[in-house]
C-alpha cells in the first residue's frame, strides 16, 4: 500500500550515484534546484550592487517572508489534520449530528474571499498591538501566520478526508482493524503518514505558493493603503511591504519604461534593483513552487 | 440539490444576522475622535502660519533666541506642532466620513459601485473559464503531440549550427530559425511571469504604458494574474490527463473514433475548434475526453470564484482607485467605519454565494444528463 514508485526509483539513483540521471529524471528535484540557484545568484548580485542598507532590508524581508510562510504552512498543516481527524471522529462517534455545525462553518469560510478574511486578521492584529499584547515583530509574524493558517488549513482538511475516505472503502483498513489495530493508530500512521506522505508533501509545496501570495498581498495592502494607528516600522518588513515603499513602486514603474528598450534595459539590473529584486523573488518563487508541484504529481503519480 | 441551497440559504441568513448585531454594536459606540495635544496652543496663534516654512524658520529662530540652552527641545517642539497638524488634517477627514455614515446618498454610491463590481467580476469570470479552457487543452495537445519545447528546441538548433560551422554548411535561415526562437522564448517567459506575477506588480509595471483605473486594465489584470489563470488551467489539464488514461479511450479508438492529435488533418483536430465558445470535436475520442473532464471541473468553479474574488479586491485596494468597492473597503478599514466594512464584507459574501449557488445548479443539470433513468 505504500507508495512505491518514488521510492524506488531513488534507490536505483542511490546505487549508480548518478546525481545528473535524477537531476534529468525528477523534475521536482531539478527545480528546487533553479530556485535554490536563482535565490543565491539574485543574493551575490544583489550583494555586490544593491546599497548596503537596501541589502540589509531586503535580506531582513526575505528572511520574514520565508520564516512567516513557513510558519503559516505548519499552522495549516496542524489545523488541516486536527479538523480532519476530529470530523473523521465525530461521524464514527455517538455524536454523529455534532459534524453538521462544523460543516456548516467550514462552508462559511470557504464562502468568504480570503484576502477578506486576512483583512479581517489585520483589524484584530492592529487592536492586539494598541492593546500592548502583541509587542514583538516575532509576535506579529507568528499572529498573521496563524490567521493565514487558519484559512489554507481547509485545503489540508480536504486532503485528508479524501485519503481517509479512499483508505476506509478497501481491504487493507478493515484488514487491520481486525488485527487488533487502533482506529486513531490505522489513520494517522498507516494512512496519512505512510500512505500519504507524498500528498501531503505536494500540497505542502503548493499550499506554500498560494501563502508567499496572500502574504505579500496583504502587506502590500497594508502599507498602501492602512497602518494609521500602528506605525510602519513597528510591523516586520517583509517582501510585500517592501514592495509597497516609494522607491521601490518607483523601480517597478520603471520595470515597464526599460523592458521593450533593448538600450536602456540594462538599467533595472543596477539602478532600479530593490524592487526589480523584490519582484523578482515573489515571481520567481511562485513560478518554481508551481513547477515542483508539477513536477511532484508526475514523478509520484498523484 | 434542495439540501445544497438549504445550506447555502441558511449560511446567508447566519452571516446576515451576525453582521446586523456587528453593526447594532458599531453604531451604538459613538467614538468621536479627539486630538488632546499640548502644541494645539501654538497652532491657535492667529499671526503663525506653519503651514509657512517662513513663519516655521522664524518661530525656530525666535524659540533659539530665548532658550539658546534648549535646542533640542525647541526642534522637538516644533516637531510635534508639524506631527499635531498633521494629526488634525486626519482627524478632520475622519470626521467628515464618520459623519457622512451610511447615509442614503452614500449607500447610492456603494450600489454603483457594487454593480460595477459585479459586472467586472462576471465578465472575468466568463473569460477566464473560456481561458482556462483553451490552455488546458492546447496544453494537452501538444502533450500528444509530444512537441519539445522552445527551449529544447533552441539548444538542438545551438547543437546542429556547431556541426554546420564545422562542415562549413552554414545556412543563413539556420540562424534566423535561431533568432525567431529566441524572440518565442523571450516572449513565452514574459508571458509566465505576467501569469505567476501578484496584479500588483503587473499593474505598476505597465503603469506608465496604459491607463491603470480604467475597466478594461482591471479586467485584463483580473484575467491573467496572480497565477490563478494558470494554476487553473492546469487543474483542467489534470482532468483532461485522468481521463485520458481511461479504459474507454481506447475501447473508442478500437472502435474507430478519431485519434490523431495533429492539427487540421482529417482524423485530427481542427484548430479552430479550440477556439469555440462551445467546445466540439465531432467524431474525434478528445470530444469525450473533454466532455468528462468539463463534468468534473464545474465543481472547481465555486473554490475558482472565491479566488477571482480575492484576485479583483487585491487589484482594487492596490492600485487605489477611487471609486471602486474595494477602494471604499480599505478606506472604512482606515477610519474605522466598520458598518460600511461589514456591508461591504456582506456584498462580497453574497456574490460568491450567488456563484456557488450557480455552479451546483449547473453541476446537478450536468449530472441529470448522466443518470441512468
Amino acid at each position: 500500500m505504500i507508495m512505491k514508485v518514488g521510492s524506488m526509483k531513488i534507490a536505483n539513483i542511490n546505487r549508480g550515484y548518478n546525481y545528473f540521471a535524477v537531476i534529468q529524471q525528477r523534475k521536482d528535484i531539478r527545480w528546487w534546484i533553479v530556485w535554490f540557484c536563482g535565490m543565491m545568484l539574485l543574493w551575490l548580485w544583489d550583494f555586490n550592487f544593491l546599497a548596503p542598507l537596501s541589502f540589509q532590508l531586503l535580506s531582513t524581508a526575505i528572511v520574514y517572508t520565508f520564516v512567516g510562510a513557513s510558519c503559516a504552512v505548519i499552522f495549516s498543516l496542524t489545523f488541516g489534520w486536527l479538523l480532519g481527524m476530529g470530523m473523521y471522529f465525530l461521524e464514527q462517534g455517538k455524536y454523529k449530528n455534532g459534524k453538521l455545525p462544523v460543516l456548516f462553518f467550514l462552508n462559511l469560510i470557504r464562502s468568504i474571499p480570503q484576502i477578506v478574511l486576512l483583512l479581517i486578521g489585520y483589524i484584530l492584529l492592529t487592536s492586539l498591538i494598541r492593546n500592548q499584547i502583541l509587542q514583538t515583530q516575532f509576535e506579529q509574524l507568528i499572529w498573521m501566520a496563524f490567521v493565514i493558517g487558519i484559512f489554507c488549513s481547509l485545503e489540508i482538511y480536504d486532503l485528508v478526508r479524501e485519503r481517509i475516505s479512499h483508505f476506509t472503502k478497501s481491504d487493507y483498513f478493515h484488514a487491520m482493524l481486525c488485527c487488533g489495530m487502533k482506529e486513531s493508530r490505522i489513520i494517522n500512521i498507516e494512512i496519512l503518514w505512510k500512505s500519504s506522505l507524498s500528498h501531503v508533501l505536494h500540497k505542502i509545496v503548493s499550499l506554500f505558493g498560494t501563502i508567499i501570495l496572500l502574504q505579500c498581498s496583504i502587506d502590500f495592502i497594508i502599507s498602501v493603503g492602512l497602518s494609521q494607528d500602528v506605525s510602519l516600522s513597528n510591523f516586520p518588513v517583509t517582501l510585500g511591504s517592501l514592495l509597497a515603499k516609494l522607491d521601490s513602486k518607483q523601480d517597478i514603474l520603471a520595470v515597464g519604461t526599460y523592458l521593450f528598450d533593448p538600450w536602456q534595459n540594462y538599467q533595472l539590473l543596477f539602478m532600479h534593483l530593490q524592487g526589480v529584486s523584490v519582484a523578482f523573488i515573489i515571481v520567481f518563487t511562485l513560478i518554481c513552487f508551481f513547477q515542483i508541484a508539477d513536477g511532484m504529481v508526475k514523478q509520484f503519480d498523484l | 440539490m434542495r439540501q445544497h441551497i438549504l445550506d447555502h440559504a441558511l449560511s446567508i441568513l447566519f452571516v446576515f444576522v451576525v453582521f446586523s448585531i456587528f453593526m447594532f454594536i458599531e453604531q451604538s459606540y459613538d467614538e468621536t475622535p479627539t486630538l488632546g495635544e499640548s502644541s494645539e496652543f501654538w497652532l491657535q496663534q492667529k499671526t503663525l502660519d506653519f503651514s509657512n516654512p517662513l513663519h516655521k524658520s522664524l518661530f525656530n529662530e525666535s524659540l533659539n533666541l530665548f532658550y539658546p540652552h534648549n535646542r533640542a527641545a525647541n526642534d522637538s517642539l516644533l516637531n510635534s506642532i508639524d506631527s499635531h497638524r498633521i494629526n488634525r488634517m486626519k482627524l478632520s477627514l475622519e470626521t467628515q466620513r464618520l459623519k457622512r455614515g451610511l447615509s442614503w446618498e452614500f449607500s447610492l454610491d456603494l450600489l454603483r459601485m457594487y454593480i460595477s463590481f459585479i459586472g467586472i467580476f462576471i465578465f472575468v469570470l466568463f473569460a477566464s473559464y473560456y481561458a482556462t479552457q483553451v490552455f488546458a487543452i492546447i496544453s494537452f495537445i501538444f502533450y500528444k503531440q509530444q512537441a519539445s519545447s522552445f527551449l529544447k528546441l533552441f539548444f538542438q538548433s545551438i547543437k546542429s549550427l556547431g556541426s554546420e560551422l564545422k562542415n562549413g554548411t552554414l545556412h543563413w535561415r539556420k540562424i534566423l530559425e535561431i533568432l525567431f526562437l529566441l524572440v518565442k522564448i523571450f516572449s513565452t517567459g514574459l508571458f509566465y511571469l505576467i501569469l505567476f506575477a501578484p496584479a500588483y506588480v503587473v499593474a505598476y509595471s505597465f503603469k506608465s504604458s496604459f491607463e491603470s483605473g480604467g475597466y478594461v486594465f482591471m479586467i485584463i489584470l483580473g484575467i491573467f494574474s496572480n497565477g490563478i489563470l494558470i494554476n487553473y488551467a492546469y487543474k483542467f489539464y489534470t482532468f483532461l490527463m485522468h481521463e485520458s488514461r481511461k479504459g474507454y479511450v481506447e475501447t473508442s479508438i478500437v472502435k474507430g473514433l478519431k485519434s490523431s492529435y495533429k492539427w487540421n488533418v482529417y482524423d485530427g483536430i481542427p484548430f479552430r475548434s479550440i477556439f469555440h465558445i462551445r467546445k466540439t470535436f465531432p467524431g474525434h475520442i478528445l470530444h469525450h475526453i473533454y466532455t468528462n473532464a468539463h463534468y468534473q471541473y464545474i465543481p472547481t468553479l465555486k473554490h475558482y470564484a472565491s479566488l477571482l474574488i480575492t484576485g479583483l479586491v487585491i487589484i482594487e485596494m492596490a492600485l487605489n482607485i477611487q471609486g471602486h468597492l474595494c477602494y471604499e473597503l480599505l478606506q472604512s478599514i482606515l477610519f474605522k467605519q466598520y458598518d460600511v466594512t461589514l456591508v461591504i464584507i456582506f456584498g462580497i459574501f453574497l456574490i460568491v454565494k450567488t456563484t456557488e449557488i450557480c455552479v451546483d445548479l449547473w453541476y446537478d443539470h450536468e449530472s441529470r444528463k448522466y443518470e441512468n433513468s
